[in-house]
């Protein structure tokens, strides 16, 4: 039963995010076999060194969902503080409200039922855009952003240049 | 009488008392010979690729700390992902532990490198290779299939994901290829 109804509630974000896609967005099932594995992609938003950029990202979700967050890795190169060396995702939307080893997220900001795969992409989005020093998921390019901005983004820049065969 | 009842089952308890610590005594040397009896036993359960493994994915940590909690929790590689991921950190090893790691460290530079060409760039990954010299002459047909996104057929359903998926790499594609020779 709660498998049939989360992937029911799959397929409404589904149909919602593809009858009205946020801007910058594309997202859904790998294939409807499978509704917990979803690929999408993100546009980098303006202004920022990932400007240009479009960086797919797998989304698998728990048979549970929506009571527990889906996780999310990007499936190329990222140079950003909050994503770890092998792609994930670290962002407070995506961690559950009762899991929070550090005590510095609101409750708010975290995953709970009434959030949706859509504001995970925008909150993504805007992670690529303002990265949260608090919690760096990787440690070095942290540490690049707030020492040497130019470098930084230099990386970010040919990436953005790889990812799109350039 | 009385007295005699009284004092049963106190020597009944000490007896018990008695026997135990005896025990106690005698079963501490070994349980500390066999703590660390295991230990290189479990040397040989680390698995260098593991060690590998842990490092690509949290550079920030050492091997020899990897190592050393994979051979703590018998080569669990969940629970010590966990254990980064957690925040608490690795601990650091005795100096004694001496990890099976100078054989694999110089292989694993090589795989590095070589491991990153796996994440293919998008024109690879979704075989656009076709596509890009056309997708100039599309530009225009995108706009206008873009209204019915949605469809009650599962296939038609897949492929205009597909599509759409393609139309947004090509076009980003597009743009920083025009942005790239405006600036040459």
């Amino acid at each position: 039963m709660a498998t049939s109804s989360a992937s029911k509630r799959l397929f409404k974000e589904y149909r919602g995010l593809s009858n009205d896609p946020p801007e910058g967005i594309t997202a859904g099932p790998v294939t409807e076999d499978d509704m917990f594995l979803w690929e999408a992609l993100i546009q980098g938003p303006e202004g920022t060194p990932f400007e240009g950029g479009v960086f797919p990202a797998e989304l698998k979700f728990p048979k549970d969902y929506p009571l527990a967050p889906p996780t999310m890795k990007f499936l190329t190169e990222m140079w950003h503080p909050n994503v770890y060396p092998d792609g994930r995702v670290c962002i407070s939307i995506l961690h559950p409200p009762g899991d929070d080893p550090h005590q510095y997220e609101q409750a708010s900001e975290r995953w709970s039922p009434i959030q949706s795969t859509e504001k995970i992409l925008i909150s993504v989005m805007s992670m690529l855009a303002e990265p949260n020093d608090e919690s760096p998921a990787n440690v070095d390019a942290a540490r690049m952003w707030r020492e040497r901005r130019s470098d930084y983004e230099q990386i970010v820049r040919q990436n953005v240049r790889k990812s799109l065969g350039l | 009488m009385a007295e005699q009842t009284l004092n049963i089952p106190q020597l009944v308890v000490f007896i018990i008392v008695a026997v135990l610590s005896v025990r106690w005594y005698l079963a501490k040397p070994p349980a500390g010979r066999t703590r660390i009896a295991p230990v290189p036993h479990r040397d040989s359960r680390i698995n260098p690729t593991h060690v590998d493994q842990l490092a690509q994915m949290f550079p920030q940590c050492d091997r020899r700390q990897i190592a050393w909690d994979l051979q703590r929790n018998g080569g669990n590689v969940a629970a010590t992902t966990e254990r980064v991921l957690s925040g608490r950190g690795l601990d650091t090893p005795p100096a004694s532990f001496n990890p099976p790691l100078s054989r694999s460290t110089p292989p694993s530079r090589t795989p590095t490198p070589a491991a990153k060409p796996s994440q293919p760039d998008l024109i690879t990954r979704y075989n656009l290779a076709s596509k890009i010299s056309s997708s100039a002459d599309s530009a225009t047909n995108t706009s206008e299939s873009k209204g019915k996104a949605w469809s009650s057929d599962r296939d038609e359903r897949q492929a205009n994901l597909q599509r759409r998926r393609e139309e947004m790499i090509l076009a980003a594609r597009r743009k920083l290829e025009q942005k790239e020779k405006a600036k040459a």
